[in-house]
């Protein structure tokens, strides 16, 4: 006869004691989680979060009769006209390096152009600052020259580490600003340049430059006193 | 009409100002009531922070109104160049020859600055003068309860250790990022905003 027990007996009592942790592992989790939730609840309750609602706007407090709104309405909105630009103008959109010629509204050429890089210079004698920045708003084209010189500025002495010459007739470059130019005031122009590859981006000290085909047609379809719009 | 008067009074400057028109989900950038360009956006919400388990009621803004940015995302800090020593002048250097397009600057005339600009971001806030802030973004704030738990447990951390609280009612504007972009160097101080909420 056998002694040994029927196969079916043993592993019954060790699965038993193997799993006896489990329960305890439950436990450990659920007081973990409660943990951690309490955690997280207590600092939502500090914390502030952002709501999003679509705007309903409070309307502005003003209800004058209707009278008064036509006369008022009429008024600005003549007021805008006035403002409104006629004739050719320029705008420039300084994001984009593009520049476009309007006539009374309609587009008449769009040219990639280079526009201010941002940058600052400093002189290191004394710190004095430049920002290479192409300014924003309206201008006006003050004066138009053909086969322009530019007088060099100190800033474009320093910036190549070279002190600025003490004889002006030094500082006379006929070949850098391109056949045109349209000066819009503070020293900025809208030019040719020497760096073709270069335009549609930005690199230039603030000034505004054009391909050499771009820059005569703008330079002969803009009248001194045009508008110039750069934003 | 109160918005005509408005914008006459910004058309008055030759400044570029911006027209939001919460209606029509567009941003003008303007000057002199010309517009010169025209942003799409994809939502217009004002963003409120509050207690997650608070149901305060979101303030809304009167419109139309001109807000004015006190600090914009626009007054970025800038690459500052300066030359360690200066040398005489030298004339003889003045020899111009067209570059390849990134290649180091030539020796004389307009200097092409090879430097790459830095792009901008697509998200960014401005405060305005009003104490309410300006967002653009590329998607509005998510708003499903998981989200906002999340958001309020990281705030309430953020808290625990002593960071700064963000308490600006904020007007949010969703756009595009590459419209963000173009929008990001008006965002500086003194640019005037006319927001709209009506056709």
């Amino acid at each position: 006869m056998s002694l040994e027990l029927p196969p079916a007996m043993a592993p019954p009592q060790k699965v038993a004691r193997s799993r006896s942790w489990v329960p305890v592992l439950l436990v450990v989790l659920a007081a973990l989680l409660l943990l951690v939730a309490g955690t997280a609840l207590v600092l939502a309750r500090f914390g502030e979060v952002a709501f999003a609602a679509p705007l309903r706007p409070a309307p502005a407090a003003d209800a004058p009769g209707a009278a008064t709104l036509e006369k008022r309405a009429a008024a600005a909105q003549h007021a805008l006209e006035r403002w409104r630009p006629r004739g050719v103008y320029i705008v420039v959109d300084t994001y984009r390096n593009r520049l476009r010629l309007y006539r009374d509204g309609e587009l008449l050429r769009t040219a990639p152009c280079s526009t201010g890089t941002g940058i600052v210079l400093r002189d290191p004698r004394n710190g004095r600052q430049w920002v290479f920045d192409t300014p924003l708003g309206e201008r006006l084209v003050e004066r138009k020259v053909k086969n322009p010189v530019w007088a060099k500025p100190d800033w474009a002495f320093i910036e190549e580490g070279m002190l600025p010459p003490t004889d002006p007739n030094e500082r006379f470059d006929p070949n850098s600003l391109g056949d045109y130019a349209l000066y819009i005031g503070d020293g900025y122009i809208i030019h040719g340049t020497l760096f073709k590859t270069l335009l549609g981006r930005r690199v230039t000290h603030g000034c505004i430059r054009l391909g050499d085909e771009d820059l005569e047609f703008v330079y002969r379809r803009t009248p001194i006193g045009s508008r110039v719009y750069l934003y | 009409m109160a918005a005509l008067e408005l914008e006459a009074q910004l058309a008055k400057t030759p400044a570029i100002y911006l027209v939001v028109d919460t209606v029509r989900q567009v941003v003008d950038i303007k000057a002199r009531a010309l517009v010169l360009d025209r942003l799409a956006l994809h939502g217009v919400e004002v963003v409120v922070y509050r207690p997650f388990f608070s149901s305060r009621e979101v303030p809304m803004p009167s419109l139309p109104a001109i807000w004015t940015i006190e600090a914009g995302p626009g007054d970025t800090d800038r690459e500052i160049v300066a030359p360690k020593e200066l040398r005489p002048y030298s004339s003889g250097e003045e020899e111009e020859e067209e570059p390849p397009a990134t290649v180091a600057p030539p020796q004389a005339g307009p200097t092409p600055t090879p430097t790459p600009v830095p792009e901008p971001p697509v998200r960014y806030r401005a405060h305005l003068e009003n104490g309410w802030d300006l967002w653009v973004v590329d998607a509005l704030p998510a708003q499903d309860l998981p989200s906002r738990f999340a958001e309020a447990v990281r705030d309430g951390w953020r808290r625990l250790r002593g960071e700064d609280h963000r308490t600006r009612p904020a007007l949010a504007l969703a756009m595009a990022g590459d419209d963000a972009r173009r929008l990001h160097h008006l965002m500086r101080t003194g640019t005037k905003i006319l927001v709209l909420a009506t056709p």
